[in-house]
């Protein structure tokens, strides 16, 4: 009979979904926010690790992932930046004028690829939803939430869990 | 050479495709599963298709699928093009029928490589 390996991911049915800290740290959302900023945005873009102040028209785009943890990540920043983004992420191919589908495309298309890679980071198989943009979700208590900035521009990224909040399933 | 680039960004779709039309290749592009197989039945038959998983009305996972099940599409390459990065989905993908598997975030020469691995990179850009 082969012995059953105990991963630390089984739980018991009384126990208690697993908090985010304790599954995923600010230095890997950080370190995989980057991954997608130098790939996509370009290569000598940086996020660094300081809190700003958000602009009053901040705008989120956000993916649910559903699996042994079940919660949300978001990107927030002004509209302005997610515009400088969506151009930077299309660079040449870019129009002359970005209109609201593409600047709403490319902030949801961020949180899709922060999102998979955090995701592939978390106890699996677990699903991923198509990005919404919109405003923020409420973030509970069970958050893991990195301040950022790029080009001076305030951006926060969190994992935020369904545990705590609203346990919805 | 022809290519489908199918993603439900537009965004992403324009991305891939311009990298693809900087080598060579004519590109269409759709926006889901359903949407790429429309084109297909339609009568534009690419030789690469560039496939996004997570997409509405059908996923890329589904689209190989479907493509798998036609015989007359056998020549296709397919490679996934996602932010799906979970071992068992890439299991998944490749048993489905797809060639090759790209994780966004990718660069435009990580992209290059991906394809030259697969021997998609047209006659003008390998010269
Ligand atoms: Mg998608």
């Amino acid at each position: 009979m082969t012995e059953l390996q105990d991963t630390g991911l089984r739980r018991r049915a009384d126990d208690a979904a697993p908090s985010i800290t304790d599954l995923i740290d600010e230095e890997t959302v950080q370190s995989i926010a980057q991954e997608a900023w130098s790939a996509l945005v370009g290569e000598d873009e940086f996020l660094v690790p300081l809190p700003g102040d958000l602009p009053e028209d901040a705008v989120s785009s956000w993916v649910d992932v559903r699996g042994p943890w079940n919660g949300t990540v978001v990107i927030t920043t002004g509209r302005s930046t997610a515009e400088q983004l969506s151009r930077e992420l299309l660079k040449e191919h870019a129009p002359p004028v970005l209109d609201e589908e593409d600047i709403e495309d490319g902030l949801g298309e961020l949180a899709n690829v922060v999102g998979g890679n955090v995701k592939a980071v978390l106890p699996g198989p677990s699903a991923l939803g198509l990005p919404v943009v919109g405003d923020a979700p409420v973030a509970g208590p069970d958050t893991c939430r990195v301040d950022l900035l790029w080009r001076g521009q305030s951006l926060t990224i969190s994992v935020q869990g369904t545990a705590g909040a609203l346990l919805d399933q | 050479m022809r290519a489908l680039v199918i993603d439900d960004s537009r965004v992403m779709r324009r991305i891939v495709s311009g990298i693809l039309e900087d080598l060579g290749y004519e590109v269409q592009q759709a926006g889901h599963g359903r949407e790429g197989l429309d084109v297909m039945d339609g009568g534009w038959v690419p030789d690469l298709a560039c496939v996004d998983w997570n997409m509405p009305v059908m996923d890329g996972l589904q689209f190989v699928s479907a493509v798998r099940s036609n015989p007359a599409w056998r020549q296709l390459t397919i490679m996934m093009v996602t932010s799906e990065s979970e071992h068992g989905q890439i299991v998944r993908a490749l048993a489905a029928g797809a060639h090759e598997y790209m994780i966004k975030p990718f660069t435009a020469d990580a992209f290059r490589d991906k394809l030259a691995l697969l021997g998609m990179l047209p006659q003008e850009a390998v010269l």
